[in-house]
């Protein structure tokens, strides 16, 4: 104890130093290739896989970006000259056969990991669906070939 | 948040050991980050197809013998190939698939078939009962030409006055002619 003499006030400095948020991080893992195979059909051809998309932040709440190998990012596969478009769909949970469309270089979002672990190793073996399309009217103009392309998604925080 | 995180990482640390994951031969897997980025390749095999469509039947009525008798018609072949080829195998019902018409016990009478890889054309490459033609090119876009342009090509069938002239008057003559198209 110090003692202060008399008739002077004493002072006392605050200072609040606030905690750095923890960052809100994700990450996307159990990503399969899609091998449609020989399409001799020409109806639509869908392929869907269960995917590992997980969220941090409380809500387990994020968003998708899809881009393909495309000109600009295009969702088109190519084989020699010739091109062939096609769509990506995403759930939010697995097991789904229809989602919503993710547009070329677009973010979406709205979806939530559903409390799964990092990589989807517990219990919940995955989190999402990604739904791949290859419509009839692509196929039914395609030029005959080996396509392929590269399908590059990207998980953010919300 | 942070509740949640702890929650989850003494939860994977006790169980990573001995479940594990088992990554994609190919496909790239995103790491832990603000965003996390994956990669997937994707492949498709499409098969050389053909299709012919716009085909109408051939009526010849009332014709004067002593000139040639022609009827050309425009039809669509659509090819998927590269170079949008394919070739033209017709066929008749006649004897070893002879291209002849025929009315009972009456001595058949036989017709020519022509192919032309234009539209609107009335004269083109004779083809030969069960041959493969050369290779032709279509100009059309998509299926049953669904788009511009509506028909790509014709199919003339004649038959010549010398045959004409042998046929009994009154009388009908049928056949099947059968048109075979494949990719090339």
């Amino acid at each position: 104890m110090i003692a202060r003499p008399a008739g002077i006030a004493a002072t006392v400095a605050l200072l609040a130093t606030a905690a750095p948020a923890a960052a809100q991080t994700v990450r996307l893992t159990k990503l399969s290739d899609v091998a449609f195979g020989s399409l001799s059909s020409t109806a639509t051809a869908t392929r869907s896989q269960n995917v590992c998309a997980y969220a941090t932040n409380a809500s387990g709440a994020y968003s998708v970006r899809a881009s393909g190998s495309g000109t600009g990012g295009a969702l088109t596969l190519a084989a020699g000259g010739a091109t062939m478009a096609y769509e990506v769909q995403w759930a939010g949970t697995p097991n789904q056969t229809t989602g919503t469309a993710l547009p070329a270089n677009t973010t979406v979002g709205g979806f939530n990991d559903g409390n799964v672990l990092e990589l989807c190793n517990l219990i919940t073996t995955s989190s999402a669906s990604l739904i791949v399309i290859l419509r009839s009217a692509a196929l039914a103009g395609a030029t005959a070939g080996s396509y392929s392309g590269t399908l590059t998604l990207i998980l953010g925080a919300q | 948040m942070r509740i949640k995180s702890i929650r989850f990482c003494l939860i994977a640390c006790s169980a990573i050991g001995f479940l594990g994951t088992t990554p994609a031969v190919a496909a790239t897997q995103g790491s832990l980050g603000a965003t996390s980025t994956g990669s997937i390749t994707i492949t498709v095999s499409v098969p050389s197809r053909v299709q012919i469509t716009g085909l109408n039947d051939v009526a010849f009525t009332n014709v004067d013998p002593s000139v040639n008798a022609t009827n050309a018609q425009s039809n669509c072949v659509w090819s998927n190939t590269a170079t949008k080829g394919y070739t033209v195998t017709a066929t008749g019902d006649g004897t070893a698939g002879a291209f002849t018409l025929k009315s009972g016990a009456l001595t058949p009478i036989a017709y020519s078939v022509q192919w032309n890889q234009s539209t609107g054309q009335s004269t083109g490459t004779a083809l030969a009962s069960g041959t493969a033609s050369t290779t032709f090119n279509s100009t059309a876009t998509t299926p049953t030409c669904a788009t511009a342009p509506a028909t790509s090509s014709s199919l003339i069938v004649s038959i010549s006055s010398a045959q004409l002239l042998t046929m009994a008057s009154l009388t009908s003559y049928t056949g099947t002619l059968t048109l075979l198209v494949s990719p090339a």
